[in-house]
């Protein structure tokens, strides 16, 4: 035994050597009480003593014990009594004494260190389980983390990857207006030349029909040539459909009021989302949906820069329509708007702010009606207006 | 000698807005020649005669404002007017430090057109003028012998007969025959007139080296 004895271990051997002397004394008074009533009782007792000596005491006081033991039964039991003698005849009789308690005492001493060990490797597997929880606590919350710090980045990266879309859309019209421009001004530019010619072939002194007819006959050529630029754009435009796939708008909705927030913090308001947990999937170009949302977002922000008698507040809201319609409404707390505004809301070009282009409520009606929606306006009274667009679930008919 | 008529020039890819101004310009009767790029203008022959240059800046291959550095280093001289769809200042600033005679932008009204041609027209006649004048008086002045000619330098920076004797170790007779024969071969009528001429030639020469007309 013994790894497990420290500090005051003298005091504790001698108390454990005392208890050995003190068993094997106890089991000797009991024997010799008893020596007349039963035949050879001090098997029991001093197998008895040496037993608890050995499991108490351990190796050292179990060996004192059975030295006492066999001294005293050699002393008080064995023929000729009261000398530490054994008659040949008795020897067989104490030595298979004297075998069984040293073989009772090794075989306690053993188990005793068996038991030890087992004990001991069970308290070093337990600090090893304590330290592998803590390392895997440790590992896992770093996974956490990571994982947070991916979405995170995730998230960054979609919002920049809209943004990066909104501007390179932006860029496109701007250079598709150039290349249309040109493409118009050309013919444009002949049908006047000509125009002009056969003005001036008529000024002439005598007209000269013929060539004034030429003129006339170019110029209807460019004008025709003018009207097929248009109708070309027009069907490019049309045939532009939008790239749908399977969108949750509500995560939609979250990427962009992250877009918003700093425009958001930077005019104390404060954005609400008031998300429907259960809502369908929309199947939708989800860049153009944000582009919409983004749009009502900052319009509603801008109408709210004047107010300073309420909380600015931006509430954006989820709930199902119907079966298979999905509204989404953003509510401002800012000027509201009059009946002569509201009539004119969504025409193009039609901007109340002195930097507006008046071109993000009607592009944004026209997205959502590309998508089966709808898209409206509502006044809040004298609080503010409401801005909501349906869309149809990607199981609807007629998707 | 009597000039050519006038002539203008067109260049530009759209064959509608070519054959318009084309017809445009003839309507005031004058002469008109197309061209589909600038490589065919600079291919066709020209003919001696006032002219200018109506040119499109937006042209596959070369683009007008690449002719007109071409035009200018080849020593040609005749005043453009730029048409342009889209009319940005850096483009037209350019076009003009380079001595883009007009810049008009399209659709191009018919009377600025042709008041832009008229312009151009004056101002390169004008121009052919004062270079064959010049010639004139170059011609002349080259058939001065070696000695007339040290004679004009001296008369002409303003010494008098007895200085120019002195420094051209000559009898003062001798530079007043030198003289005499100045003032006939080069056919001027006053000293004046001789000094004036001899600027003229200096400024010609310094503005385009040896211009052929």
């Amino acid at each position: 035994m013994g790894r497990k004895i420290d500090a005051p271990s003298g005091v504790r051997a001698v108390a454990r050597y005392a208890l050995a002397l003190a068993l094997v004394t106890l089991a000797l008074s009991i024997s010799l009480a008893f020596q007349n009533s039963i035949g050879n009782p001090f098997w029991f007792f001093f197998s008895a003593a040496v037993i608890l000596s050995t499991w108490l005491g351990g190796t050292g006081p179990g060996w004192l014990a059975v030295i006492y033991s066999t001294l005293a039964v050699m002393y008080c039991f064995m023929p000729p009594l009261h000398s530490f003698a054994v008659t040949p005849r008795e020897l067989p009789y104490f030595v298979t004494f004297v075998a069984c308690e040293i073989g009772v005492t090794q075989l306690i001493s053993w188990r005793r260190r068996t038991e030890d060990a087992l004990r001991q490797a069970r308290d070093e597997l337990e600090v090893k389980v304590a330290e592998r929880t803590i390392d895997l606590k440790n590992a896992n919350e770093a996974l956490l983390k990571q994982m947070d710090e991916q979405r995170r980045t995730e998230e960054t990266l979609q919002a920049t990857r809209a943004e990066l879309a909104r501007a390179t859309r932006i860029t496109t019209i701007g250079e598709l207006t150039a290349s249309i421009a040109h493409e118009v001004n050309q013919p444009l530019a002949a049908v006047v030349a000509n125009a002009d010619a056969c003005v001036a072939w008529l000024a002439r002194e005598t007209p000269d029909l013929a060539e004034a007819r030429t003129a006339a006959e170019r110029a209807t050529q460019g004008a025709t040539r003018a009207s097929e630029v248009i109708a070309r754009i027009r069907s490019l435009i049309t045939k532009a459909t939008p790239e749908k796939s399977r969108v949750q708008i509500n995560r939609v909705i979250e990427q962009t009021a992250a877009l918003a927030e700093r425009q958001a913090a930077n005019n104390h308001v404060t954005i609400r989302l008031e998300l429907s947990p259960d809502l369908p999937i929309v199947f939708g170009d989800s860049i153009q949906l944000q582009q919409v949302i983004l749009n009502l977002v900052v319009n509603g922000i801008e109408a709210m820069t004047t107010v300073t008698d309420r909380p600015k507040m931006l509430v954006l809201r989820t709930e199902p329509e119907s079966k298979c319609q999905i509204r989404v409404s953003v509510q401002d707390s800012g000027i509201g708007l009059t009946e002569e505004v509201k009539g004119r809301l969504f025409e193009p070009f039609f901007t109340t702010r002195a930097k507006g282009m008046g071109m993000g409520l009607s592009i944004s009606r026209s997205i959502i009606e590309a998508h089966g929606g709808r898209l409206w306006a509502e006044s809040n009274g004298s609080d503010g207006a409401t801005f909501q667009f349906t869309v149809p679930s990607e199981d609807s008919p007629g998707i | 000698m009597k000039e050519q008529d006038p002539i203008v020039f067109v260049i530009d890819d759209d064959r509608m807005i070519r054959d318009g101004l084309q017809s445009l310009i003839r309507s005031v009767g004058l002469r008109v020649e197309t061209f589909a790029s600038a490589q065919d203008f600079l291919g066709a022959k020209r003919p001696d005669a006032p002219a200018c240059l109506v040119l499109d800046v937006r042209m596959p291959g070369l683009s007008g404002l690449d002719l007109q550095l071409k035009l200018r280093d080849d020593g040609i001289p005749i005043p453009i007017i730029f048409i342009t769809g889209h009319g940005d200042i850096p483009m037209s600033v350019r076009a003009m430090k380079e001595g883009a005679h007009e810049f008009l932008t399209k659709p191009v009204r018919g009377q600025d057109l042709l008041d832009s041609v008229q312009k151009a027209l004056a101002s390169d006649r004008a121009l052919r003028r004062e270079r064959r004048e010049a010639n004139e008086i170059r011609a002349r002045f080259e058939s001065l012998t070696p000695r007339e000619k040290e004679v004009l330098e001296l008369v002409v920076a303003g010494l008098l007969n007895k200085q120019i004797a002195d420094q051209l170790g000559m009898s003062e007779l001798t530079v007043k025959t030198h003289r005499a024969h100045v003032m006939e071969k080069t056919q001027a009528e006053s000293l004046a007139h001789l000094v004036r001429m001899s600027e003229r030639l200096k400024t010609a020469t310094r503005k385009s080296g040896s211009t052929s007309s």
